[in-house]
């Protein structure tokens, strides 16, 4: 087991006064809770501030672990309490006041003995575990991410969420579940998907949960969405602007002919209707033109634009800057 | 993992209509109707159609993990609702905002042709 420096997570010095402990706790916690933070690890580090606040915030508890970091450590980090090591400040009847205990480490077990005995109070508002008592399973909220593809054209993909279910003591303990499921066509950024049953487990006979999974949409490399549209940057050389074409545009998971009116410039759109996200209403694909110059130019072409440079001696590209 | 191969179809929650009601919303949410009451009182959650009569409200499912996140907030920040109010407003605005910019830089990269 690994010893948990609780002064290092709440970055405060060993001699530290409660007050400081309790001012590093809550600017820490405001900037690692889950729901604020975009930080990858702000979840466990969260968890982390919460047991190194419940130990260091009281001067009981304080004192044991002080005892134990001095004797308890080993030099290459591991940990050992010592032999017939018992907290006097236990956790046997107090519930926990800032954090979510059910979460805490092997190590504030081992020490403090917190889940065995705290069973499942803190946490909701509802109060504690009651036994002959019907309780519905917890919802379980997750997030998937998919390609514009598979949002368009429906696809099985794996889901994981953790749920908290209690094991045969009556212990919370959080599980890892992966899912398979089938994600319909048409599917938008910010719908929700259920799935019944698939939270956590119900407590005395009750229901299970729902898995509710929000639809996000990861980034495409051509396409991008507006609502129900779907817009795309299609590029034209200067002559199809100028005279009008017919180009082939993508469309999602197809492609098109569009009609390129004479006359163009960048930055025109196109409105291809219906060609957007499907649905009752569909949405319309909506084409940006933009003009793109070869790269190199051959002597013709060269005599050709000096041509064109003498026929548009009036045009003055520069017109907005004013100069 | 014992499902792992089972594929599972979904519903799709928030097209065929599905909501809940004032009673669901609180079983779900392991609350009380009076902090409901109270959250739509603040504009943190909304019925989706306005009613004065709360048995008569029907919240989607934004609605109920917004109540959850509402929950988690107060509980691990000892927030009161005017804060909770004004955070989950500013959450949602850095939220759009970095999705905006996320999308603007996307644009750009396009437009440049990488």
């Amino acid at each position: 087991m690994d010893f948990k420096d609780y002064y290092a997570v709440l970055g405060v010095s060993e001699s530290a006064s409660s007050e400081e402990i309790k001012k590093a706790y809550r600017k820490l916690a405001r900037k690692y809770h889950p729901d604020v933070s975009k930080e990858k690890d702000a979840d466990t580090r969260f968890k982390d501030l919460g047991e190194a606040y419940e130990v260091l915030k009281d001067p009981e508890k304080r004192a044991e672990y002080d005892q134990l970091r001095k004797y308890g450590a080993k030099a290459d980090g591991s940990f050992e309490p010592p032999p017939g090591w018992q907290s006097a400040s236990g956790f046997g009847g107090g519930g926990y006041t800032e954090a979510d205990a059910r979460q805490f480490s092997d190590f504030f077990e081992e020490i403090f003995g917190g889940r065995r005995r705290g069973g499942f109070s803190g946490g909701s508002d509802s109060g504690g575990f009651r036994q002959n008592m019907k309780i519905r399973g917890e919802d379980v909220h997750a997030r998937i991410a998919l390609f514009l593809e598979e949002a368009f054209h429906g696809c099985d993909k794996q889901v994981s969420f953790t749920v908290h279910e209690a094991d045969p003591h009556g212990r919370v303990i959080p599980r890892q579940k992966t899912l398979k499921v089938k994600i319909p066509a048409g599917m938008r950024e910010g719908q929700h998907i259920r799935l019944k049953g698939q939270g956590a487990p119900g407590i005395g006979g009750g229901e299970p949960g729902d898995l509710f999974i929000e639809v996000e949409f990861a980034p495409h490399p051509h396409f991008t969405i507006e609502g129900r549209d779907v817009m795309v940057t299609v590029p034209v050389a200067p002559w199809e602007a100028a005279l009008g074409a017919t180009v082939t545009v993508p469309t999602v998971g197809s492609k098109v002919n569009v009609k390129v009116p004479k006359g163009s410039t960048s930055g025109r759109k196109l409105r291809l209707k219906g060609k957007g996200f499907p649905g009752k209403h569909p949405g319309d694909q909506i084409v940006v033109l933009q003009v793109a110059m070869p790269e190199k130019h051959s002597p013709e072409a060269e005599k050709l634009y000096a041509q064109l440079a003498e026929a548009e001696k009036n045009f003055n590209p520069r017109s907005r800057l004013h100069v | 993992m014992n499902k792992q191969d089972h594929i599972l179809t979904v519903e799709v929650f928030d097209q065929d209509g599905s909501t809940f009601t004032l009673r669901e919303i609180c079983e779900r949410g392991e609350c009380h109707a009076e902090f409901v009451i109270k959250l739509v009182d603040y504009g943190i959650i909304a019925p989706l159609e306005d009613s004065p009569e709360a048995r008569q409200w029907q919240f989607d499912v934004a609605a109920l993990n917004r109540l959850r996140k509402a929950q988690r907030l107060q509980r691990d920040l000892k927030m009161n609702l005017p804060g909770l109010a004004m955070s989950l407003e500013l959450l949602d605005e850095v939220e759009e905002m970095r999705r905006e910019v996320a999308r603007l830089n996307h644009r750009i990269r396009q437009l440049m042709g990488e």
